[in-house]
């Protein structure tokens, strides 16, 4: 049987989605298959708060946007990780760690 | 990926355009993927739309917060571009240092003589008087409209009553204060010391509103007759200087001409009022009847109020001013006294100096202009050689706004540095200005550069920038390109630019014909002052002033004072000593009314009043003032010789239009007495102030225990200061010195205000001659160099080189003739302004303006023919291959 999908703590999609451009420039709707195919639809996320995100991250300066032809020839809204945007990742990625290290150290006492 | 040109700037509408396509291209890509998955077109369309969520609020949301980054990007790329031109602005003036060095220290002269003057107006015109509500404070008067009196002193019972009977007045107060007059000594404390004093009413404290630093002030009783009046408030320097700042000499006593005063508190340092020189405070109640009687007559009072909150200087006039009729009504010795005068306290200290600084002011204003058009024409010759640059920056695609941003950023930033530099001018100059002053500026501690003036300083830097950075910037973005590309770069040859170039030459002469008017007229003014005999001969005169202890000398004061007088006259070096209770300039004696046989009084007059000054014998010889008619006082008018008076010439010709006043009796105060003398006129009051009618009394007979002993000295008068000191002491060794100085420093201060204000608009008169001079130089120099082929042509076709010369000389006079008028109208719409501070001279001297358009016609020939002799050794054939 299949899992009811769960909600999204607040504050995790930023980390999502910049996660997901370390790969590369990509428009919001490529963001959003990957997130989709690598949480196998574990997470519930709709379309609208990852764009929010976007923009929110374009206006503190981690993400540049910019258009550009996708795949099939049609102007697209591209989004690039800046470099603060890239220090931005790496300081979110090790709070998470820590976090869930703290939540495992209980839920599985040594 | 490819991308595509976004555009530069993204409006409101462009962003929602941008959210709509974002979303439909991902709504639109769901829907084909899952078409491709199989789906039906309307069931992918469906579920890619459940996908997205809330789509309304997701443009919003996006919309919105695009707005705000679309803000900031555009804040963040003007200040990038802002910062670029700085950059650039900064290394293109490195790459001229010749041109950068004229413009900055041009620049750096006009905003440092500007600042200075502006922290002195600021200083002592603009900031606020150091207590609260200072707006609320007033200068009052008693005044006698029938002797056309209308600023007198007040009499203590006047200023009671005053007091008494005030109903819109806060508070209304009189003080006692005589620069070297009003004092006591202090003894009992180290060495016996003249303590300068102002002797204050009750309410002078509350008047002014400042509490006490240390301690406190003196309670209501304590300042009026009959209360426990010995006390005494110290000022902030004297507690400094005496007591070394020690709180623990509050509630000691002081012996003061020989009493106890309990020092009861210590005023802050701001609280310098009415004089930086005074040491302590103490009630006006406890002088003695003896020295100062308490009755109406006697009006010795400054006086000042505090009008309550909301209440008008009109409301305040006409209160006193109607307490001041019932009290002339009441009291006969007051019949005549039947007003009062109230001004704002500020413009009362400041009055005498207002109308010198505002001319000031002006001047420099004229000063920075001319730098400014200076500078303009520099930058427009500048902008035809750069403009070149220019035209390949517009040929690539700069907007001409944005090229006019840069030319004036670069300007500004050059306006910037010459303020910058001109702060160090300003603080040097503004050190000497202090010193030139001598202490006769009001407020002169309150003069300094401060955050307010340096933001002055800013902001005419940055409006100079503007000023002389605009013009040459529009017509540097507006030339025509290509052919600036094709000539070779020269932009602004052409009729246009001539003639805004022609422009700046007119104004700078013009304005430099003002400055130098204002300088010549100050100049004669200054000379005029110089020339006036002030009755005296001030070369090797000593005068030492002090105050007769009336305790320890009560009954022999006339034997005391003829013994100090013979000591010092016995000295080697003395030639003659004499003493006199107000030195000339240093203070104008009493106001006596009195009445001559030559001049009855009609029905109901008033009689004339005159200065009565106490002198001893042999003043006058000392002084070297003339006798004009009789005698001198001698050694045999001493104590209990007849009574007799001396007169001066004004008073002579006053009272006895048709006869010799000597022998003739005056009426003073009830006493008939002859007249033994007429001394020619010595102006007492001011070097600017004719004589008035003045009667010299000898001290021998109507006593005043204020001397100021004078002796005429062979060689340098200070060398024997500590002969007549020591003389002085050998017969009293507790008498204190108040001061010390000679006549020269009588007259050198007398003349310092004035001479401060020559020297200043006479270096303004030069500055602007020499901008003046520059600018025309360069401005014809500019365009020899640019008419160098048509110089050369000229001569081939066998102009000679005199006629170039003409040619050339005389468009520079044409150009200074025109501006030279302009100025010279100028000044004369001007010329009201100057009339308050000069003298003995008419602001419209046609003297002074025909001088002044002759040596400007000179100036402006030299400048012109400087370049006119380059231009006449043109070679023609070097200048025709020239290109």
């Amino acid at each position: 049987m299949r899992r009811q999908p769960m909600d999204l703590i607040q504050g995790t999609l930023d980390v999502l989605v910049l996660r997901t451009l370390l790969a590369g420039p990509m428009h919001g709707y490529a963001v959003s298959r990957w997130i989709r195919e690598r949480t196998d639809g574990m997470l519930a996320i709709e379309d609208a708060p990852l764009y929010k995100a976007l923009h929110r991250l374009e206006r503190a300066g981690w993400v540049d946007a910019e258009w550009g032809l996708s795949e099939n020839n049609r102007r697209a809204r591209y989004y690039r990780l800046t470099s603060r945007g890239r220090q931005r990742l790496r300081s979110e990625e090790s709070s998470w760690r820590r976090y869930v290290e703290a939540v495992f150290k209980v839920l599985e006492p040594g | 990926m490819q991308r595509l040109p976004g555009s530069l700037r993204r409006t409101a509408r462009d962003i929602g355009r941008d959210v709509e396509d974002e979303l439909r291209f991902h709504l639109d890509a769901r829907t084909e993927s899952l078409i491709a998955e199989g789906l039906s077109v309307e069931a992918a369309r469906a579920q890619a739309l459940r996908e997205f969520g809330d789509i309304e609020d997701a443009k919003a949301f996006m919309a919105a917060l695009d707005r705000a980054t679309e803000r900031s990007r555009r804040r963040r790329n003007y200040m990038g571009e802002f910062r670029q031109d700085i950059t650039y602005a900064l290394r293109k003036l490195r790459s001229s240092p010749v041109f950068a060095i004229t413009a900055i220290v041009t620049l750096a002269l006009g905003i440092g003589a500007n600042t200075a003057i502006f922290s002195l107006v600021r200083g002592v015109l603009l900031r606020p008087l150091p207590f609260p509500d200072p707006g609320q404070l007033y200068r009052v008067y008693s005044a006698s409209p029938a002797q056309g009196n209308p600023r007198t002193p007040v009499s203590s019972p006047d200023m009671e009553d005053w007091r008494a009977q005030r109903q819109q007045l806060a508070d209304v107060a009189g003080y006692w204060y005589a620069e070297g007059g009003s004092g006591v000594d202090l003894t009992g404390s180290g060495e016996p010391q003249r303590l300068s004093a102002a002797f204050v009413t009750a309410g002078f404290f509350g008047v002014l509103g400042l509490p006490a630093q240390e301690g406190r002030l003196p309670r209501e009783d304590e300042l009026v007759r009959g209360g426990p009046d010995h006390v005494v408030v110290l000022a902030y320097g004297f507690w400094q200087r005496q007591f070394g700042g020690s709180r623990s000499v509050i509630g000691t006593t002081l012996t003061l001409d020989d009493a106890p005063f309990e020092v009861l508190g210590v005023m802050p340092p701001s609280f310098a009022y009415p004089s930086p020189q005074v040491d302590v405070y103490m009630a006006y109640s406890a002088i003695p009847d003896e020295s100062i009687p308490h009755i109406r007559p006697v009006r010795i009072l400054a006086g000042i109020a505090r009008g309550r909150p909301g209440v008008s200087i009109e409301m305040a006039r006409t209160e006193l001013n109607t307490i001041a009729q019932r009290l002339a009504r009441q009291y006969p010795e007051n019949e005549s006294y039947t007003g009062a005068t109230v001004e704002p306290l500020q413009d009362s200290i400041t009055g005498p100096v207002r109308a010198g600084l505002l001319v000031l002011l002006g001047a420099v204003a004229f000063v920075l202009l001319m730098a400014s058009v200076n500078v303009a024409s520099l930058l427009l010759a500048r902008a035809t050689m750069r403009g070149r640059e220019i035209a390949t920056r517009v040929a690539l695609g700069a907007g001409r706004l944005r090229i006019v941003r840069q030319l004036v950023t670069e300007s500004v930033v050059l306006a910037l540095i010459g303020g910058a530099a001109g702060i160090g001018v300003a603080a040097g100059l503004l050190r000497g200005l202090l010193w030139l002053s001598a202490d006769q500026l009001p407020r002169g501690s309150d003069v300094r550069l401060d955050g307010g003036v340096l933001m002055f300083t800013a902001g005419i830097s940055v409006v100079t920038g503007l000023l002389f950075g605009l013009v040459p910037a529009l017509r540097a973005a507006s030339q025509n390109v290509q052919g600036t590309l094709r000539e070779g770069g020269r932009g602004l040859a052409g009729g246009e630019g001539r003639r805004l170039r022609n422009a700046l030459v007119i104004a700078e002469v013009a304005l430099a014909a003002i400055l130098v008017v204002a300088a010549g007229l100050m100049s004669r003014s200054f000379i005029a002052l110089l020339d006036v005999d002030p009755g005296f001969k001030p070369d090797n005169l000593l005068a030492v002033n002090f105050t007769i202890n009336t305790a320890r000398h009560s009954s022999g004061f006339a034997t005391y004072y003829g013994q100090v007088l013979d000591r010092v006259r016995s000295g080697p070096g003395v030639v003659t000593a004499g003493a006199v209770k107000d030195a000339p300039f240093r203070g104008e004696g009493e106001r006596w009314s009195y009445t001559t046989p030559g001049r009855p009084l009609g029905a109901g007059e008033e009689p004339p009043s005159a200065m009565v000054l106490h002198v001893s014998d042999g003043y006058f010889r000392t002084i070297g003032a003339r006798i004009v008619d009789g005698r001198e006082f001698t050694e045999q008018d001493r104590a209990n010789a007849p009574l007799g008076v001396l007169v001066n010439e004004a008073l002579a010709r006053a009272g006895f239009p048709d006869g010799r006043a000597v022998g003739s009796f005056i009426d003073l105060d009830g006493d008939h007495v002859p007249i033994v003398g007429v001394v020619g006129d010595i102006r007492q009051s001011a070097i600017e102030q004719v004589a008035t009618p003045t009667i010299y009394v000898n001290n021998f007979q109507n006593t005043r225990v204020k001397v100021t002993l004078v002796a005429r000295t062979r060689g340098e008068p200070l060398l024997l200061l500590r002969q007549i000191r020591d003389a002085i002491w050998a017969i009293d060794a507790d008498q204190t010195i108040t001061s010390v100085f000679t006549y020269d420093d009588i007259v050198s201060d007398a003349l310092a205000r004035p001479r401060l204000l020559t020297v200043l608009l006479g270096s303004f008169g030069v500055l602007g001659l020499l901008l003046g001079a520059v600018g025309i130089y360069g401005v014809l120099g500019y365009v020899v160099t640019q008419r160098h082929r048509e110089i050369g042509v000229r001569m081939a076709l066998g102009a000679r080189p005199r006629s170039v010369l003409r040619m050339i000389v005389g468009s520079g006079l044409a150009l200074a003739t025109t501006g030279l008028t302009i100025g010279l109208v100028g000044s004369l719409a001007l010329s009201r302004y100057l009339r308050g501070i000069l003298f003995g001279i008419e602001p419209t001297d046609p003297l002074t303006f025909a001088t002044v358009a002759f040596v400007l016609l000179c100036v402006a020939a030299l400048a012109s023919w400087l370049p006119a002799r380059r231009a006449a050794s043109v070679d023609p054939v070097e200048a025709l291959h020239y290109d």
